[in-house]
């Protein structure tokens, strides 16, 4: 499980549903959740929490060109890979910590992914959980 | 507003232990006492009842003194207007349905009688004695006759953990269509989480005669600091490293299943430890069975 923590800069609610924005060292981070600051007091801007994703919702892409609907993109290098016959394990830098990223092994040699290389890694919205940082 | 401030010692399998609290209540609600057996979830249901007195305490229902040790108080049960379902069904073996239900009728309104035979499924059924019911049949029945002596709360003491799960979802449903119709109070005692959790607007967890916890289901059961809400508290039964990820074998309710976890969310993991399960609201598939 990937963990970054960070502070919640800005929220767009609806009756059921938050769309987060969480400050994760100078980049952005969205999360859309089953709650409004109605149901989940922590929901407020200031509020530090760590985002929560699993490493096989973690998508790397090399050199990527036009238009993604996926808001969660960042920048990072790949650092070690860990091979098995069907799955890829990707320890990637990023910031002062790291990401990890389970991808098919098929992708990783698709990608001709090898320590150093400077990759994007993407995740979905949907994909991130928050935890309330009490 | 129901208030209770109950005192009493309990004999448990742990020796003698004692129920010391104070709860308020929304009268006109559905409430829940929820707890693991021996907590004294039952036994806060009979002092309720005026079955048993505390030992010391108070109970108050819209303003109206039901047990006041200081005062010397103590209504007994006729006068508190409640009904009882128990998990086994406390109706006279030698009775019909009709009788049953006719013997806890008040004087003057055995029109009401036929009304509840309906209202419970039970049209067809009221000349049969209880052995010749079924499990539901009988609780059902034992709901009726509760409610014809027409209480202002009824106490619901685990009336589900006989039945199997069929009956169990129509008295569940039966239930709450009668909540419904009448707005009486209602407390039901159960270890049940999935029970508690459908039924109830206020739940009170208690443990060793104590409340550990209260608020609505959510609020009790739904772990709020973390946003996944497709949650479920689960055992490991095996785990197998497959590649670069472990394959994790868990118990959850009665259904087996596997999840994929990497070796930092396992590293204190052991068959038999307990776990929550959690997933984006996103993710589950649902078909219809």
């Amino acid at each position: 499980m990937n963990k970054l923590t960070g502070k919640i800069v800005a929220l767009e609610t609806s009756p059921h549903m938050s769309m987060v924005d969480v400050d994760v060292d100078g980049d952005v981070f969205c999360s859309i959740v089953l709650e409004t600051p109605a149901s989940a007091a922590y929901l407020k801007q200031g509020q530090p929490v760590t985002l929560l994703f699993k490493e096989a919702e973690v998508s790397i892409g090399k050199n990527l060109s036009g238009l993604i609907s996926l808001r969660n993109r960042f920048k990072g290098t790949v650092k070690q890979l860990e091979k098995s016959p069907i799955l890829t394990k990707v320890f990637l830098e990023y910031k002062k910590g790291q990401v990890v990223s389970i991808i098919s092994t098929r992708s990783a040699q698709k990608l001709a992914l090898a320590p150093g290389d400077e990759v994007e890694w993407l995740v979905k919205t949907n994909e991130v959980s928050l935890l309330n940082e009490v | 507003m129901i208030n209770l401030r109950l005192k009493r010692q309990m004999q448990t399998s742990r020796g003698p232990e004692w129920i010391d609290l104070d709860l308020s209540m929304a009268s006109g609600g559905f409430v829940s006492l929820f707890g693991k057996s021996g907590a004294g979830k039952t036994t806060v249901l009979r002092m309720l009842a005026g079955l048993i007195p505390p030992q010391e305490g108070r109970i108050e229902v819209d303003g109206d003194v039901w047990f006041d040790s200081g005062r010397k108080i103590n209504k007994p049960i006729q006068q508190r207007k409640v009904g009882f379902v128990f998990q086994d069904n406390c109706l006279f073996p030698h009775m019909t349905v009709r009788e049953n239900l006719a013997y806890a009728c008040l004087p003057g309104h055995h029109d009401g009688i036929q009304e509840w035979i309906g209202l419970m499924g039970l049209s067809g059924l009221e000349g049969r004695k209880p052995h010749q019911l079924s499990g539901g049949q009988k609780q059902r029945a034992a709901l009726a006759r509760a409610l014809v002596g027409r209480p202002r709360m009824l106490l619901l003491d685990e009336p589900f953990s006989n039945l199997d799960r069929q009956a169990r979802l129509e008295l569940q449903d039966e239930i709450m269509r009668v909540y419904r119709k009448t707005r009486i109070t209602m407390v039901l005692v159960s270890h049940d989480l999935w029970e508690t959790f459908r039924m109830s607007e206020m739940i009170f967890v208690i443990d060793r005669g104590r409340i550990t916890k209260n608020g609505s289901p959510d609020e009790v059961f739904v772990n709020n600091d973390l946003s996944g809400k497709f949650q479920f508290t689960g055992e490991v039964l095996d785990i197998c490293k497959e590649g670069v990820v472990n394959i994790l074998t868990l118990g959850i309710g009665h259904q087996i299943t596997k999840v994929v976890a990497g070796d930092e969310e396992i590293s204190d993991l052991k068959v038999g430890s307990m776990v929550i399960v959690a997933a984006k609201a996103f993710n589950p598939l649902l078909f219809k069975i």
